[in-house]
């Protein structure tokens, strides 16, 4: 070879040599994260100090789902709580709630866990306690801090692992000016629902918006109908075996209401393959082409930065009672969320703790309150936000909270639960059927 | 002298051997860790019983093989993908083949054409699934107003909502996504046709239709064949589309090989089963991999 050749190769060697040893190194402190695809959706990580100089630092990561303004003030938390403990770096991650459900189980299984993660406490959560992945708490925060409901949650055999900042309740969204318009108020039973139902419709307006291509928002209407009809109890009896069953008449009865709604066409046209997230469903109430909606109250975060203009029209009532049922018409379905939870595996359990006291503070959950319309799981806090306000006034009078069933049920039967729901409401199944189906489920997985 | 000359030719091969290893060494190395380690581990993860989220596991054998035999919505996805399968290869090569023939004729503006046409390919999955997500919609979206409008509302469906239509939704939008690379694919394998032949088909007065189906198309096989090895394979483990759009629903109506085991390993915490789906369609596809090359090398041993 000629010597500028020779010099050429030698080069081209060097650059690839150079290009795998980058690559690997990316590789290996990228460790857990998954593929390009899923990155955060939020820029960057947000407040990790730019300039992390020493290695004297110790780093924790936290990972989070809020978004808009209740992103903000987490991460005004975590500055604030950085600012108050030079020697530590937080490095908080906002992560899309689907896209979390993958990364986090991925990462726990990698062994590469955040040291602070979000759960939704219940069977989600339990599945990660019973790998030995969460840090048991019990001892090192106050549970009387938290509302009861919102910290047993979290609790199993007795023992904490997670606390819990905020509540997700399950209330109707609704146009006030359209039902001003047609003398409506809201209902009271499922019979003036659908008469609700009839006068839209014959209006030639969609009653009631829904995107369930995720399945969820469509067990929504199963859970409080089945409550509304067998009573309080009627999920924990047959999760529990304590008696009644998943194919109990009330659930069967659940079904067929829920095809009623169907067949009257008062949901909007092909919601089985409408997407909630991207805002399919909100979208019909925002040009007034359908009134209300079934949904967490997330809503109202969701509404004012999306259609701030529509707040003005916005109301809730809560899901009214099913005549001849068995259940209390102020019972409430809903989550908390987030429940913040410690790594097993943290290097570092006390700063953990301290940053898990910060982001589930009473100070923080006043600012929630506030600022993004939320009803929070810390006592204490006083509301001034409208919508707030409602909402804790439905909490008080609340003598039960049902939890979602697929934050409860193990993962089989909490896929089973939306599958067969959201069948029931394709009309591809029979209430009898997808009543017998969990219950074949149950008598497999939970007697044991 | 001979022995001296044959001991430098071997010394040479030595060094060129040893030459070669240096540069294939790297990428050889990565393509060993990323892409046949994890195919082994996969195999390996399936004799097990495993959540995924701890360090234990269960050994089981091969009993994840028998329930998957024996799962309903595992035969409804290996179906899709083979409806898949089929609808790719027929629509998306035979497109392709067009467009490419449109490209190389001598009408005017044809190289815009040629930018517009890749389009498609260019666009990030999930920006055509949303994209396609409106354009479905049954109330706003462009397709059934698109309808209204020319009096054909009779026809307007819930596109994405309903069992009986999602699975050729989808496949109309996988197939726009994808014609763009088989024209491209089928355009690079037309250049390579010589000029001097359809020139001497057409001296000979052979109709156009004579010179495409006489001379290009024989010639185009090897290309075609390539083609649709790449379309076969690509639809069995064909997941983005369909996870935005539809996430195997409605009522597993969509469902793929490829969402049923993202299911199954993260939202079931069954990442042993999972694995057993996954290594089923590793050895799917190299089965039909293996058949389409073999008949062709057969083929093109002028069947011997």
């Amino acid at each position: 070879m000629t010597g500028t050749k020779k010099w050429l190769s030698f080069l081209v060697c060097v650059f690839l040599l150079t290009g795998l040893l980058a690559a690997c190194g990316g590789g290996g402190s990228g460790g857990s994260s998954s593929p390009a695809a899923s990155s955060p959706s939020s820029n960057q990580p947000s407040a990790s100090s730019p300039a992390a100089v020493s290695g004297e630092k110790k780093k924790l990561t936290l990972w989070f789902i809020d978004t808009g303004k209740r992103k903000e003030l987490i991460e005004e938390t975590v500055k604030e709580f950085m600012d108050a403990h030079p020697d530590i770096e937080v490095e908080a991650v906002q992560i899309p709630n689907d896209t979390y459900k993958t990364k986090l189980p991925v990462a726990m299984g990698g062994n590469n866990p955040p040291d602070l993660f979000h759960s939704w406490g219940g069977g989600w959560l339990k599945e990660f306690v019973n790998a030995g992945q969460v840090m048991d708490l019990t001892g090192r925060i106050d549970p009387e801090n938290y509302l009861p409901a919102a910290i047993n949650i979290a609790t199993f055999d007795g023992k904490i692992y997670g606390a819990p900042l905020a509540m997700s309740l399950t209330l109707f969204f609704y146009n006030k000016e359209m039902f001003e318009k047609n003398n409506l108020q809201p209902p009271k039973t499922f019979d003036d629902l659908l008469r609700i139902v009839d006068t839209f419709k014959a209006q030639g307006i969609a009653p009631i918006a829904m995107a369930n291509k995720t399945k969820w928002p469509g067990a929504l209407w199963l859970i409080y109908l089945a409550n509304r009809i067998g009573g309080s109890d009627i999920f924990t009896d047959a999760f529990e075996r304590k008696g009644r069953g998943f194919d109990d008449p009330a659930y069967v009865r659940t079904g067929e209401l829920i095809q009623q709604l169907v067949d009257r066409g008062a949901f909007i046209n092909g919601f089985n393959g409408l997407d909630y997230d991207t805002g399919q469903s909100r979208q019909f109430l925002y040009t007034e082409n359908a009134v209300m909606e079934l949904q967490t109250s997330s809503y109202v975060t969701n509404v004012r930065s999306e259609m701030p203009g529509f707040e003005e029209k916005l109301g809730i009532f809560p899901f009214p009672a099913v005549e001849g049922g068995a259940g209390n018409a102020t019972d409430l379905v809903g989550g908390v969320s987030p429940v913040f939870s410690i790594s097993s595996k943290t290097k570092y359990p006390d700063e953990a703790v301290e940053l898990l006291k910060a982001i589930t503070s009473k100070e923080l959950a006043q600012k929630f309150a506030d600022h993004a319309g939320v009803v929070t799981a810390v006592k204490g806090v006083e509301y001034k936000d409208k919508f707030a306000v409602m909402m804790n006034e439905y909490l008080q009078q609340a003598q039960f909270l049902q939890p979602f069933y697929d934050q409860t049920l193990p993962p089989e039967m909490a896929e089973l639960h939306k599958d067969t729901t959201q069948a029931l409401f394709g009309k591809t199944i029979t209430p009898e059927e997808a009543a017998r189906q969990m219950e074949d489920a149950a008598k497999r997985i939970l007697d044991k | 002298m001979t022995g001296d000359a044959s001991r430098i030719r071997r010394q040479n091969r030595l060094s060129k051997g040893l030459f070669l290893c240096f540069f294939i060494g790297p990428a050889l190395l990565v393509y060993a860790v990323y892409n046949i380690y994890p195919i082994f581990a996969t195999f390996f993860y399936s004799l097990y019983e495993w959540t995924g989220i701890e360090n234990t596991r269960t050994f089981v054998g091969f009993e994840n093989y028998a329930r998957l035999i024996r799962d309903n919505i595992f035969h409804r996805s290996l179906g899709n993908n083979i409806l898949l399968v089929f609808a790719s290869v027929l629509t998306q090569i035979p497109l392709g083949l067009a467009l490419a023939l449109l490209l190389q004729s001598r009408i005017k503006g044809m190289r815009l054409f040629r930018t517009v046409y890749f389009l498609p390919f260019l666009m990030s999955t999930v920006a055509i699934a949303i994209l396609w997500m409106f354009i479905y919609n049954p109330t706003f979206g462009v397709l059934n107003r698109a309808l209204a409008d020319i009096g054909l509302a009779s026809l307007q469906r819930s596109w994405l909502g309903e069992p009986s239509t999602a699975m050729w939704a989808v496949i109309a939008t996988i197939c726009w996504q994808f014609t763009p690379f088989y024209m491209i694919l089928l355009r690079a394998g037309l250049a390579g046709i010589p000029e001097e032949l359809l020139e001497a088909a057409r001296i000979d007065g052979c109709t156009p239709w004579k010179s495409f189906t006489r001379i290009t198309l024989p010639l185009l096989v090897p290309t075609l064949v390539t083609a649709c090895v790449l379309s076969t394979i690509g639809s069995l483990k064909y997941f983005d589309l369909i996870y935005v759009m539809t996430e195997g629903g409605p009522d597993s109506a969509t469902e793929l090989m490829a969402t049923y085991m993202y299911k199954q390993a993260f939202r079931q915490f069954s990442m042993g089963f999972a694995s057993a789906v996954s290594t089923c369609m590793f050895i799917l596809a190299f089965i039909v991999a293996a058949t389409i090359l073999s008949l062709d090398r057969y083929r093109a041993r002028g069947g011997n």
